[in-house]
């Protein structure tokens, strides 16, 4: 789920000679490229969205051998109080609300009066974890056989671009289901490369598509004319250029992951109990929406809001990465 | 103001030092005399200016005062900064700058082709009424029908998923109300004034089944096949291949006597120009810097800038261990243009005065040929204005 | 073209066959087949299922040699058994059309609503509107479909039926609606303030007033168009479309149009005896009738327009009768109403289990279970062929060609359906064939949250139960789908663009 371009080339026809006019003043590729993302609303915002959530997940309840500043576990159980309902107030008194108040159970309590708040900030962790792992492990492998295939050429690309082909022609959903119904059982770490193992078909094709036209720009002829090796060549000459295409698809990647580790989670595929993910989450209280929607709400707003952030980040930087930006204001 | 040698230019060592005291000189001065024609590779135009009907005396387009301004995220884009001219019936005005100098941008907007958020002002007069004042209903009604168009492009220019008889057909349609097989027929019949062979069979061809020359002469024809007044050719022969160019412009001269049309020429090729306009209008930095008759402003430069242009032109004379003479440096900016001549940077003749204020558009020695120059008499003094421009490694020796 | 075709379809099938493979070892090795039987109290019992559980499955053989036996079955046109010994095909047969309904009824509305949606998005670049459409993306790119669809059984039934039981909209929310509509149409008018502003009063107007009275008449509680609104809408689409296809700068199109209603309309009146129970066959013949007899109207009063005329002709035929047939459905709701205990939207399953009832009845039936999933999955397309399209408009718009085509002063209207249109939709057909698959994958969750017993449902147990034959069966019928609609994809493409026909 992801759009393929979502901005497009201004500077042709009419704009193009007022455009040519412009100069530039010098300023480092780098330079260009992060004052183009901060000028980027959205993507300041999700930025900040997320660096708060991944906080906010990490220290509240710690993890591994540090402990965190919230003084609940996301197992322990306790006694009901007030029905479970969340404590958490945001509603200033004036207002006609409780006043800004965390109380004992921001989120409110499950049905055994395991603290809601401790238990969505464990699954925001796992689905962090995989979300990031898939979007690492997917990127690796589509960079790699992108970058391969658009190269070498021949042989290699039409075994690499056939493989491709197969994979694409699974439903990744489907894909994704079937290889974490086993890795699912072994944790989390192995969700996440299985399923970052099938989604990268994508990306190997952008990259391809980026190597193939690059390969032949003058600046390639000139460094192979010189004798310069293969691997030189890919990684001094090619992969700078296309690093745009793959930071953003990285982006993407991890957006896509969230949702598809929380679906498959959600069909008992992914993170299995006792491990919570916010998938698994929803589906465990899925049937409390009518009674005690908080337990539906919390992983919800926290999925959209990590899908959310992470998507404007992408935004932002392939508006920053694409150098046919140059906006006429309309 | 000295230029600094270009360090991208090989030093190769030349063996003239100066020319007025060379006898190379006259020879050189000679070969200035017909600059463009005797190029290689340029154009040799069988159809001649000369061969075609002259020019009437009725004014069809008049522009006054033309601006375009872009407003972008880093500035106000200057894009023209007050055009005029004036075009009349069967004439052929060459108008020749830089990309960037503003030129298709002011053609543009007297087609009315501007993005919306171009800032246009100044007039622009189409038989006494102006296209400026017009609603957009009557601007569209002079598109297509009384001032034509023929863009530099001819790969993008057409709709590639549309015929050439469809596409010509519709310029008709969209005009006149007529059956579509008389609008057919009137393609038929430019198609083969533009020289397509077998133009029937040819209307059911798709873009990509032409040959670049063909698909500009299907241009052209498109341009043409209401018998517009004005045709404005945006650099028409730009993208094709040298032998093509030729054809193309030779086809430009007599379809324009066939509808009795004006042509606007826009062109970076002074070539282009030299066997095809009337008169030349030379654009620098959205302005016009030197407008007269094509052998005036060709054979009595009176603006630096058209002599840069004209010493980069290569001749076949040159070949011999000489180099062109290239305009060292870049066009400015259009987002903050400094006070004074916006050529000055580039100028050899450029002295204080011409960074302190920018010349007006005048006349020179000859009445009808004007510059905008502070020492246009420099030029007028010297034997070929294009020496000012020599290499200083030339000139050092 | 045909050539093209077939040597796509060839390696398409080989491309499927190896895909196969992937599912069928993946499922194998997903886990132990005999989980179930593990815990059974009755040790002797156990054993004995499990020595026959192991001999249908071939669990004695290598993954791949099972793999070519239920291959080999595969071309014997038998799909197997799957581990407790039901024919899957027998499984198969009821899920199969369900599950395609609801993927092709999303498939085809998010096409529709995404091309359309983005092309005003981007005819209206950087306006209120087109700022809240990339938002709008934005946040559907990021909603977990199972979430969402979980909402929608919450507000979209539940919530839903309970209104329907005292359907009055209060003011306050008409007024919202209202101004919605106004700032949306205000946006998509463009133009001058003027033109703007008066977008922006008469939909305001028109929506505040519509919805005050349908909510006053009680509209809600037994909806129906009536023989006023079908006239209204029909000519209404009349002028719509001949606005789109043709404008109206000359007559004969427009006279098409309205003739072509005017005769629909007559139709209407007089269809009781053949509309009162029809079938799907009766129904696709008179749509084949109304396109013919549109065509016909614009033949004849096209004059010298006469191609448009045509396909204004056929396109407000088509309207007008989707218009009947709408209103047709409406005029069993009452009934259906009270079959169903006044709860029309349903939340689970495809259909009401048991429900009997005509043509029109059991139409109303299967909508009322399809349209929340059916939300649920445009979803993950909606944003996608919004966004693509908008991208592709946007490219297209720049083109020289269309440059071009303003050059020979063809009208704005003409110059964007005309030159841009097509060449937009170029690739977005390639999206299509892409998209496709995203959608069978959202079909698995949509159809777990709303309990249908279709092929996602299958293959979960399936996979759940190391169950490899239904699986596989999914698989066929998924890949089998998506390459069909590569090949639609590809002909679509070789319509628009006469580059690739040649090849």
């Amino acid at each position: 789920m992801s759009t393929e371009t979502s901005q497009p080339n201004p500077a042709r026809g009419t704009p193009s000679d007022a455009a040519e006019g412009m100069s530039v003043v010098a300023r480092t590729q780098g330079q260009i490229i992060r004052r183009r993302f901060f000028r980027h609303r959205a993507a300041i915002g999700g930025m900040i969205t997320l660096g708060a959530v991944i906080i906010l997940a990490y220290s509240s309840i710690g993890f591994g051998p540090f402990p965190g500043w919230w003084d609940k576990t996301y197992y322990s159980t306790a006694s009901v109080v007030d029905g479970g309902r969340p404590t958490l107030s945001l509603l200033p008194s004036f207002l006609g609300g409780k006043g800004l108040r965390w109380g004992e159970h921001p989120f409110g309590q499950d049905n055994v009066g395991i603290d809601y708040f401790a238990l969505v900030m464990r699954g925001t962790q796992q689905s962090l974890v995989v979300a990031f792992l898939i979007g690492i492990v997917s990127t690796a492998i589509g960079a790699s056989v992108g970058a391969t295939a658009g190269f070498f050429r021949g042989r290699t690309e039409a075994v690499l671009m056939r493989a491709t082909d197969v994979i694409i022609a699974i439903p990744t959903l489907i894909f994704a289901a079937i290889l974490a119904a086993a890795a699912g059982r072994a944790g989390i770490v192995a969700l996440g490369l299985a399923i970052g193992a099938v989604t990268w078909t994508g990306l190997a094709r952008l990259v391809r598509g980026e190597f193939l036209s690059l390969r032949e720009k003058e600046f390639v002829e000139a460094a192979r004319a010189a004798g310069t090796k293969s691997r030189r060549i890919i990684f001094k000459h090619i992969m700078p250029n296309t690093v745009g295409v793959i930071i953003v698809s990285a982006t993407l990647a991890i957006a896509g992951g969230i949702l598809l580790e929380t679906a498959l989670s959600y069909l008992g595929l992914g993170v299995r109990a006792p491990d919570v993910s916010l998938g698994s989450l929803i589906s465990l209280y899925e049937t409390a929406m009518p009674t005690r929607p908080w337990l539906f709400w919390w992983p919800g707003i926290f999925i959209v809001a990590i899908a959310l952030s992470v998507n404007f980040i992408g935004d932002g930087l392939r508006d920053a990465f694409d150098p046919r930006q140059t906006r006429v204001r309309d | 103001m000295t230029i600094p040698s270009d360090p991208s230019m090989p030093s190769e060592p030349s063996k003239e030092a100066k020319m007025s005291d060379r006898p190379e000189a006259r020879e050189r001065a000679r070969h200035v005399e017909h600059p463009v024609n005797d190029a290689p590779g340029r154009p040799q135009l069988a159809h001649h200016l000369d061969e075609v009907k002259p020019p009437s005396t009725e004014e069809i387009l008049r522009v006054e005062g033309l601006t375009v301004n872009f407003p972008t995220d880093d500035g106000v884009v200057q894009a023209v900064r007050g055009v005029s001219y004036a075009v009349r019936e069967r004439e052929v005005l060459g108008i020749v700058g830089e990309s960037g100098s503003g030129k298709s941008v002011s053609s543009m907007a007297v087609m009315g082709l501007l993005p919306k958020s171009a800032r246009i002002s100044g007039k622009i007069i189409y038989r006494g009424n102006d296209v400026l004042k017009m609603s957009p209903k009557e601007q569209r009604s002079l598109r297509g029908r009384k001032i034509g168009m023929i863009f530099q492009d001819p790969m993008t220019a057409l709709n590639p998923v549309y015929t050439i008889g469809d596409q010509l057909a519709e310029a008709v349609l969209s005009h006149e109300t007529v059956p579509r097989k008389h609008a057919m027929s009137r393609a038929e019949e430019m198609l083969a004034l533009v020289g397509i062979p077998q133009p029937k069979q040819r209307l059911r061809s798709y873009p990509h089944e032409f040959s670049g020359g063909m698909r500009q002469r299907a241009m052209i024809a498109m341009a043409v096949i209401n018998n517009p007044d004005v045709i404005i050719a945006d650099e028409p022969t730009t993208a094709l291949d040298v032998t093509v160019q030729a054809q193309i412009l030779e086809k430009l001269l007599e379809v324009k006597d066939e509808v009795n049309s004006a042509i606007i020429l826009i062109t970076h090729d002074l070539g282009v120009v030299a066997g095809t306009a009337h008169r030349v209008l030379v654009m620098y930095a959205g302005k016009p810097v030197e407008v007269g008759e094509t052998d005036e402003v060709f054979y009595r430069t009176r603006m630096p800038y058209t002599a840069g242009l004209l010493g980069s032109i290569p001749a076949l004379e040159t070949a011999s261990g000489e180099r062109l003479r290239p305009i060292k440096g870049t066009p400015p900016s259009l987002i903050n243009l400094p006070p004074g001549c916006p050529f000055s940077p580039r100028c050899p003749l450029a002295t204080d005065v011409c960074i302190e204020s920018e010349p007006p558009l005048a006349a020179t020695d000859a009445l009808d040929h004007l510059a905008a120059c502070h020492h246009w008499d420099q030029l007028a003094e010297s034997d070929d204005p294009t020496v000012f421009f020599r290499a200083e490694s030339e000139v050092g020796r | 073209m045909a050539v093209f075709m077939a040597r796509r379809l060839v390696i398409s099938i080989f491309t499927l066959l190896a895909a196969s493979f992937i599912v069928f070892w993946g499922t194998s090795i997903a886990g132990d087949p005999m989980a179930d039987l593990r815990g059974l109290q009755d040790e002797g019992q156990a054993q004995q299922q499990m020595m026959a559980r192991r001999e249908r499955m071939n669990l004695d053989v290598p993954v791949i040699l099972r793999y070519f036996l239920w291959l080999g079955d595969l071309f014997t046109g038998d799909l197997g058994v799957n581990k407790f010994g039901q024919s899957v095909s027998g499984i198969l047969a009821p899920a199969v059309s369900a599950t395609l309904q609801l993927v092709i009824a999303a498939t085809v509305l998010a096409i529709v609503l995404g091309v359309t949606i983005g092309i005003v998005s981007a005819l209206r670049q950087y306006s209120g509107f087109d700022y809240t459409l990339t938002f709008a993306a934005f946040l559907f790119f990021s909603l977990p479909v199972f979430w969402v669809a979980v909402m929608l059984k919450q507000f979209g039934a539940i919530k839903f039926n309970d209104w329907l039981r005292d359907p009055t909209i209060p003011l306050p929310v008409i007024l919202v609606f209202a101004v919605l509509s106004g700032l949306a149409w205000m946006a998509i008018a463009g133009g001058s303030r003027q033109r703007r502003l008066t977008a922006l009063g008469v939909a305001f107007v028109a929506t505040a007033g519509l919805l005050w009275t349908l909510s006053e008449t009680g509209w809600f509680s037994d909806p129906g168009l009536g023989v006023i609104a079908v006239l209204v809408l029909a000519f209404g689409s009349a002028a719509g479309v001949t606005f789109l296809i043709a404008g109206f700068r000359h007559r004969p199109p427009l006279f098409a149009a309205l003739a072509t209603a005017a005769v629909g309309f007559v139709f209407y009146l007089a269809s009781e005896p053949i509309l009162e129970e029809p079938n799907w066959g009766l129904i696709f013949l008179l749509a084949l009738v109304a396109i013919a007899v549109g065509l016909g109207i614009g033949y004849l009063l096209g004059g010298l327009q006469r191609r448009q005329a045509m396909a204004v002709g056929a396109v407000t035929a088509i309207l007008v009768g989707g218009i009947i047939f709408v209103d047709y459905m409406l005029q069993s709701y009452g009934d259906y109403y009270g079959r169903v205990r006044g709860r029309p939207i349903s939340t689970i399953g495809a259909s009401t289990p048991n429900f009997r009832g005509g043509f029109w009845e059991s139409g109303l039936d299967s909508a009322g279970h399809l349209i929340l999933p059916t939300m649920a999955l445009l979803l993950i397309s909606f944003a996608t062929y919004t966004r693509y399209t908008r991208a592709s408009m946007l490219e297209v718009m720049n083109q020289d060609y269309v440059r071009t085509a303003r050059s020979k002063g063809l009208t704005e209207r003409t110059t964007v359906t005309k030159h841009a249109f097509r060449n937009a939709l170029i690739p977005v057909t390639t999206l299509m064939a892409f998209d496709f698959g995203a959608v069978i994958g959202g079909a698995v969750i949509t159809e777990r949250v709303f309990g249908w017993q279709g092929m996602g449902f299958m293959f979960i147990k399936g996979l759940q139960d190391v169950d490899p034959p239904p699986v596989m069966a999914f698989f066929l019928i998924a890949g089998g789908s998506i390459v069909v609609f590569n090949m639609l994809a590809d002909i679509a493409y070789a319509y628009l663009d006469p580059r690739i026909r040649v090849s």
